[in-house]
């Protein structure tokens, strides 16, 4: 009882001017944030981390939690209309969503992006207020063997990202494992693949390389098929948006990748890209039309945005309930709250439940303000798909330039997004999918940490002696598998 | 192992990438006399891939390896060096035995190769003449060369994107835009 109470106690906090326009603002900044390449949601927040010192700290959890929920729907927007994932856990969304503008639906993809976003970050905050307390004890007991199991669990999903090019996907795969391993050592402080240059001794930074691999990739090979004699007109008459029963079918879909994904989120360091990734497989894998994932099918939009929308409430549970940031948002969420002299933790239930109730509370309605913003705004975002290529294309280039610059103000980030746009429409005209170089470049480093962990903890056996491994082996093992079993049987 | 270490860095490192690029080159043109020749990029990707996997397992033999835990910097690099020689190895089978498809028709690649000069010249720019400057130069270039030339957009467009560049990157997120040498130069 003391929940509810609590909780009504949270809504009745949000009864005033101050806090709903923080939400307000909250959800237009975290969507622009989210929608522009280069700015990840961490960013967002830490953005505005400064403006929320004379805030009191329940505005300033609200201002920030609502920017960390719209951003990553934020990154869904150019993910549908231009391939550019405003975000990395957008890659995901691309997959379908990108189809689904070409073929001239660009509302389809955009309005399920949107709902499922909603959904999902619906969800994910009902799971953090209701089990965040024994989900987090259950997280952070997790031994590094059951870590790196997980990340070969996430790893598993590109068997069915790759479809009849299976060994396609796993070298791509494998490309952005090895990619992942440049740098300094973690663990012995070893330069690995360096040649001397130090600006390679933090290895490539992710948010260019998956600009570079999407968004310049696919403006090279627009590029190719360009005929400058030809004037292009736009497609998008009018597009249709989906009606009431097509979100209703995609009930189930959303509904297990929100749990999924808020799942996912409540584990350190794993993620909302991961998130995205498993449900998407998931999807994909429980589907009666596999095949037409990657091609334009409302439910890989969902699974990806519900998952990812999800995952926040999900990050939010370490951090809350142990004091233990998950992820580089949560980490910034954490610097936040002890500036206003707030220590997350157990305690933080009992001694500040005005804080956490009314974030809570906050984090419900900054879900319902931003499918009121994004239905609105989708009328807006839409008009991306009618800027004719002509001007789209060099456009879509200077983003993708200052959006690689603004992560580290680095120019070798800059190169590095240019070569990585290069290697991307080569790889994709000779059928390599991109996205599992990204999931590998996001897995690597937790597989590879946590590898070496168990390894130094309890030798090679220990991946097959502690239950929770071993199950997510079998799951990792069968998420392999069910592809080909399904090809197979198709083909008899 | 040692005579392997001396490729792992230095002189002997120049040697080996300069042996891989010969090695890729006799490739390309073996392959593109043979009755595989409508196959070569399908044949050239494989191979530059376990060049590269040869590459790296040459550096890691330069490694100074960590005996006690048995997990030094080396092992996971490994793991999946050798997933990319087994996948190679996959890939070649299914180009050789008629698996994939003949290699893709190449569209306007001109028009991509500008475009690549293009950008080039924006990145050098932006070191001379400043983020802002190059800038412009770099959309209306693009613009104009996709021959588009309705002015009025390509202005609006231009201006529009560099008081956004210059308002929420430059004054709101504290980006520091190349201001370029040039201008520092003549503004000091």
């Amino acid at each position: 009882m003391d929940l509810f109470s609590n909780l009504l106690t949270g809504f009745g906090y949000l009864a005033g001017i101050q806090p709903l326009v923080a939400i307000v603002a909250g959800v237009i900044l975290g969507i622009l944030a989210g929608a522009m390449p280069g700015l990840s949601p961490s960013m967002g927040v830490a953005l505005l981390v400064p403006f929320t010192y004379k805030l009191s700290p329940q505005i300033s959890l609200i201002l920030l939690g609502s920017i960390y929920i719209a951003a990553n729907y934020g990154g869904s927007i150019t993910a549908v209309t231009i391939n550019t994932p405003g975000t990395p856990s957008a890659v995901v969304t691309a997959f379908d969503g990108y189809p689904l503008t070409k073929k001239g639906k660009p509302g389809v993809g955009l309005g399920t992006s949107l709902v499922a976003s909603t959904v999902g970050g619906f969800i994910g905050t009902l799971i953090l207020i209701f089990f965040s307390v024994p989900l987090a004890r259950l997280a952070v007991k997790l031994h590094p063997a059951e870590y790196f199991m997980l990340a070969i669990f996430g790893l598993s999903t590109v068997a069915s990202l790759g479809g009849r090019n299976w060994a396609k996907a796993f070298m791509a795969a494998m490309l952005g494992l090895l990619i992942n391993t440049i740098g300094i050592d973690p663990i012995s402080g070893v330069q690995r693949f360096t040649f001397g240059n130090y600006r390679l001794f933090d290895g490539f930074a992710l948010v260019p390389a998956l600009i570079g691999l999407f968004a310049l990739s696919e403006v090279f090979s627009r590029l190719e098929e360009y005929k400058l004699e030809k004037a292009v007109k736009s497609k998008f008459e009018k597009t249709k948006w989906p009606k009431f029963k097509d979100y209703w079918k995609l009930k189930i879909t959303i509904l297990r990748s929100s749990v999924l994904g808020t799942l996912i989120g409540i584990f350190p360091g794993a993620g909302a890209t991961i998130a995205a990734f498993l449900s998407y497989d998931l999807a994909k894998k429980s589907s009666k039309e596999p095949e037409t994932f990657g091609t334009g099918n409302p439910e890989g939009v969902a699974a990806a945005e519900a998952a990812n929308s999800s995952s926040v409430g999900g990050a939010l549970v370490p951090l809350l309930a142990l004091g233990i940031p998950g992820s580089a948002t949560t980490a910034v969420l954490i610097g936040a709250l002890m500036i206003h002299d707030v220590n997350p933790g157990p305690l933080l239930f009992v001694e500040r439940p005005d804080i956490v109730y009314s974030l809570f509370a906050a984090l419900l309605v900054a879900n319902v303000v931003m499918l009121v913003l994004g239905l609105w705004g989708s009328k807006l975002w839409i008009k991306v798909t009618e800027i004719p290529k002509k001007v789209l294309l060099p456009s879509i280039l200077a983003i993708s330039i200052i959006g690689s610059f603004a992560v580290h103000y680095s120019f070798f980030d800059v190169i590095s997004c240019v070569g990585f746009g290069i290697a991307g429409w080569l790889l994709k005209k000779y059928g390599f999918p991109v996205a599992p170089v990204v999931l590998g470049m996001v897995l690597g480093g937790l597989a590879e940490t946590n590898f070496r962990r168990a390894v130094i903890m309890g030798g090679y056996k220990v991946f097959f002696t502690r239950p929770v491994s071993v199950i997510l082996l079998i799951l990792a093992i069968a998420s392999f598998a069910v592809p080909f079993l399904q090809d197979r049987k198709k083909k008899q | 192992m040692e005579k392997i270490q001396y490729f792992s860095h230095d002189s002997g490192l120049y040697i080996l990438l300069a042996i891989l690029a010969v090695f890729l080159g006799l490739v390309v043109f073996f392959v593109s006399r043979s009755g595989k020749k409508e196959y070569t990029g399908r044949i050239v990707f494989p191979v530059v891939f376990m060049e590269l996997a040869f590459l790296f397992f040459v550096i890691i033999s330069g490694f100074s390896k960590t005996k006690e835990s048995g997990v030094g910097p080396e092992v996971v690099p490994l793991l999946w060096i050798t997933g990319i020689f087994i996948f190679s190895i996959i890939l070649l089978i299914q180009a050789l035995t008629g698996y994939e498809k003949k290699d893709p028709e190449w569209g306007n690649l001109k028009v991509v190769f500008i475009y690549i000069l293009l950008i080039i010249a924006y990145l050098i720019l932006i070191q001379i003449i400043g983020y802002y400057f190059s800038t412009a130069l770099f959309l209306i270039g693009g613009m104009l060369f996709l021959k588009y030339n309705n002015w009025k957009v390509i202005i609006s467009l231009t201006a529009g994107w560099l008081l956004f560049s210059y308002f929420i990157f430059y004054r709101m997120l504290y980006v520091p835009l190349p201001e370029g040498s040039l201008i520092t130069l003549i503004l000091g």
